[in-house]
């Protein structure tokens, strides 16, 4: 039987070990972005490449800080998410109607393997959607809206407490999508990324155009409304 | 082919084909919700059934986001959470088929013969449009069924119910709260001309022919229905009962793009000084043709009504395709009256279909592929503006009502 000290020091060492191989599993995952479809409903597919040395216990979380140009459908997601093997979990209610300039961004956790080992390779589509914004008043007839890749984070429970992952950082974050505690796990640094924020572009009004639009309005209706008058009066039935 | 047409329009056979058609769509929709990307159900289904497992977990349904509509639908829909999903389409589309049982009476009340009267209502029973709405879950049948019921009950002067079923249909949409004043002008009392038309004198007449029991009758109940359901249910859920089945209709600014003639110009002006005003400036048609309406055909109700309803959603400050069937379902009682050739009919209803291809195609381009044509949907829209009162305007010049002869000649 070794002494407890002799078991608490080897048990240290184990500890370090392991995180010292997810420190080397966060540096060495790549995470790239891309954005298909076009118009205002879009889908953001997520690949994750991570080390194929990577133990099954490790957990995947992705972190989305979504700018406010945009939104998703909560009910959307869950009626997706009984299809598909990723869990989601947002931060704040989202309002599905309200203009860009009256919303503000939000974060979405997102559980790529929830249940079951992890794979190498995670693919998530998440769908998205954009808000209307602005009319522009400098004859400009897009906006942009720029959507950052998501955060890689990862957590095994045989490096615990989070210690020496420098320079990565440690981040508290929900432990699985069911959102009853929390854990610490290990956020990559950003050189890791393999491309940068993407820019989206979406339609706006044109506001220089108000007052032709106003007045073009009110008349048309205006005189819809004369000629209709005019003839349901002719044809009144006594 | 007439033999087949005499057939299919035998009572039995065209209301039980319309049942079985709309039942087979039902079950259609299940199965291509189970297996395929694209759903039938419309989402608005789902945001009634979801606001009614928040009633039977005994919440408000209102935490349902998106859910505008009376608590009373969510609590007719709670079958949906205990025994299936698919009973609230079941109760959509029985309403659906009462409808048309509904224009049957109607007709036969203003006198069309049986075969006639038929002939007429299958326009709306093998109607695709009411058949694929109602199947795929929308609640527009429930309120197309109270409607027609309070017409008929007004034609057949059972006044107490048309009251009760009137106000029910103003608690469940606002829509038919238009609808008052060609009520209240069709109830009042209607004298021999006289010669004195002295203008005050004539003001009083006309103030006191309001002032008789049946309209005083069908007032109260209806007022009353009405506030019974709204103080219940604001006992139950608070201001945002009031608020979302209300208020948010009453004061809904959507500048999303829509067949809305004025929507490019709210969206414009949505955050600027003027958007009260200009929200005013666009009630104002809207108010002008409704009392010009009430006023010229207060005595054909359903005539009235419809155009009532058509005025009302092609002025609106916000119109959606849901929003035709409103007026689409009155549409049959007007019909056997119309002097309109087949051709006519069928041209107009061609160049109101047109009108909303041509508004649909840059939304389409708006929407899915991100081209900027927001001034293609603007003009889009005012040109079915215009097909609509043009359409309306047709259908006003060669309505021929039968039970009263009288006709001003045009001046």
């Amino acid at each position: 039987m070794l002494p407890i000290s002799e078991v608490s020091r080897l048990a240290n060492e184990k500890n370090e070990n392991h995180c010292g191989l997810l420190q080397h599993w966060i540096e060495s995952s790549l995470v790239s972005m891309e954005i298909i479809k076009r118009g205002f409903h879009r889908e953001v597919e997520t690949t994750v490449e991570l080390s194929p040395d990577v133990h099954s216990g490790v957990r995947v979380l992705l972190l989305h800080r979504w700018p406010r140009g945009v939104y998703v459908d909560p009910y959307q997601l869950a009626s997706l998410s009984d299809l598909s093997d990723w869990k989601i979990i947002l931060d704040s209610t989202i309002d599905l109607e309200g203009p860009a300039h009256k919303t503000t961004g939000f974060v979405t956790f997102v559980y790529p393997t929830p249940d079951g080992p992890t794979p190498t390779l995670l693919k998530v589509t998440i769908p998205i959607h954009g808000r209307y914004h602005e009319p522009s008043f400098v004859a400009e007839t897009f906006t942009s809206v720029e959507i950052e890749p998501p955060e890689l984070l990862l957590w095994t429970e045989k490096c615990m407490p989070l210690n020496n992952v420098e320079p990565h950082d440690v981040m508290e974050a929900p432990c699985t999508h069911h959102n009853s505690s929390s854990c610490q796990w290990v956020k990559q640094q950003h050189q890791q990324k393999e491309r940068g924020p993407v820019n989206v572009q979406f339609p706006v009004g044109d506001g220089s155009l108000c007052g032709p639009v106003c007045g073009g309005t009110l008349l048309v209706t205006m005189l819809c409304c004369v000629a209709l008058s005019k003839h349901m009066w002719e044809h009144r039935i006594i | 082919m007439e033999r087949l047409i005499t057939k299919l329009t035998e009572k039995h056979v065209l209301f039980t084909a319309s049942f079985v058609i709309r039942l087979a769509l039902v079950a259609y929709g299940d199965y291509q919700d189970k297996t395929m990307v694209v759903k039938y159900t419309d989402i608005d289904y789902h945001v009634f059934t979801d606001a009614a497992r928040f009633i039977t977990e005994g919440q408000s349904p209102y935490n349902r986001s998106t859910y505008r509509y009376t608590p009373l639908l969510a609590w007719l829909l709670t079958p949906n959470i205990y025994l299936n999903m698919v009973f609230g389409k079941i109760l959509f589309i029985v309403c659906d088929v009462l409808s048309g049982l509904l224009i049957y009476k109607i007709l036969l009340l203003k006198g069309l013969g049986t075969e006639a009267a038929l002939r007429v209502c299958a326009l709306w029973l093998l109607n695709p449009l009411p058949i694929g709405v109602s199947s795929r879950g929308n609640a527009e049948s429930i309120l197309a069924a109270l409607v027609l019921g309070t017409l008929l009950c007004m034609e057949a002067r059972h006044l107490m119910w048309g009251a009760i079923l009137y106000g029910l249909s103003v608690h469940m949409k606002i829509y038919p709260v238009t609808y008052a004043l060609p009520i209240a002008l069709s109830l009042r009392t209607t004298e021999t001309r006289s010669e004195d038309n002295k203008g005050m004198k004539s003001l009083m007449r006309f103030i006191r022919s309001f002032l008789n029991r049946e309209l005083f009758l069908f007032a109260s109940v209806a007022a009353g229905v009405f506030c019974m359901l709204t103080a219940l249910f604001y006992y139950m859920y608070g201001w945002e009962f009031f608020h979302e089945t209300y208020l948010y209709h009453l004061t809904r600014r959507d500048i999303r793009h829509n067949f809305s003639p004025y929507f490019y110009m709210l969206y414009l002006t949505a955050d600027s000084g003027w958007s009260q005003w200009l929200g005013l400036a666009a009630f104002l048609p809207q108010l002008i043709l409704l009392l010009v309406a009430s006023w010229a055909f207060h005595s054909d109700l359903s005539f009235c009504c419809f155009l009532h309803t058509s005025i009302f959603v092609s002025f609106n400050k916000v119109c959606t395709s849901q929003y035709f069937l409103w007026y689409l379902c009155l549409l049959p009682l007007v019909i056997p009256h119309l002097s309109l050739s087949l051709k006519q009919g069928v041209g107009l209803l061609i160049l109101w279909f047109a009108g909303q291809g041509l508004w649909l195609g840059p939304a389409y381009f708006l929407e899915f592929e991100g081209y900027n044509t927001f001034l293609w949907i603007w003009l889009a829209g005012l040109l079915f503006l215009i097909i609509n009162s043009f359409i309306l305007i047709q259908i006003v010049s060669h309505y021929k009502p039968t039970q009263t002869p009288q006709r001003l000649k045009v001046e």
